[in-house]
């Protein structure tokens, strides 16, 4: 099924997916998803602040992705920093933070896959693996 | 000589680990690999595209680096290994 755009009438969230929020996350309204055009999703989105975010900014953003979940980021520091690196330069050369250990195949659906953090839980190197790691080892199953 | 090459990624950590694992190979064994970073150099990027059919079945399917190929058969293995998985692979090679 083809993923659409949404826009909350009350407070201009947008929505990317096959169907819209049934509740609104930001104003808590029900049934408040409107389909529009990827050219309105832009609008409404390129018209928000601009927001940077270095690499330490990223590495804070990823340990607070981490809590609440069974796997944490590496506790090696070196290999975290040399893939933070990694990802930066992937995102000024290819537009993407892409993953350092596997390569773009330059078909869209497929590479946003390899956008990091990717779905690793479903990988061979994560799943039902009981010291399991992301590909590249980022994120490491919590001890 | 088998055509050897070795896929890599400049900041990928298991590529990192291989390589020194590759300079002994070398100094041990007549194998020759041709190592080819692909984040940073895209004609070594489009022709490890070209082999993705040959490299992504044994790789999660998916490009992944490291990846050893052999160019000439076209086998490949990918990822982090011990230093004798990757010597048998490739004195295999022939
Ligand atoms: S394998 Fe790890 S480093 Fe690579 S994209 Fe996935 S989470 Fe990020």
């Amino acid at each position: 099924m083809k993923k659409r755009y949404w826009r909350c009438f009350v407070c201009n969230d947008v929505h990317y997916g096959i169907a819209p929020p049934e509740l609104c996350p930001t104003c808590k309204v029900l049934h408040a998803y409107v389909e529009i055009t990827a050219e309105e999703a832009r609008k409404i989105l390129g018209g928000g602040p601009e927001t940077t975010m270095a690499t330490e900014d990223f590495r804070a953003s990823i340990e607070r992705f981490t809590v609440g979940n069974e796997f944490q980021v590496n506790p090696a520091a070196d290999k975290v920093s040399l893939l933070l690196t990694g990802i930066f330069e992937n995102e000024k050369n290819h537009g993407f933070k892409f993953c350092p250990c596997r390569l773009r195949t330059k078909d869209w659906e497929e590479d946003l896959k390899l956008i990091c953090p990717c779905n690793f839980p479903i990988h061979e190197t994560y799943k039902g693996v009981k010291d399991g790691e992301c590909w590249c080892g980022l994120f490491v199953r919590r001890k | 000589m088998a055509h050897l090459v070795m896929f890599y990624g400049r900041e990928c950590p298991h590529c990192k680990k291989m390589l020194p694992l590759i300079d002994t190979l070398e100094k041990e064994t007549p194998v020759r690999f041709e190592r080819l970073e692909v984040w940073h150099d895209e004609k070594n990027a489009d022709l490890m595209r070209s082999y993705r059919e040959a490299i992504a079945p044994k790789c999660g399917h998916q490009l992944r680096v490291p990846t050893f190929l052999n160019a000439d058969t076209r086998d490949a293995m990918c990822g982090e290994v011990e230093f004798d998985k990757l010597k048998d692979w490739a004195l295999q090679q022939g």
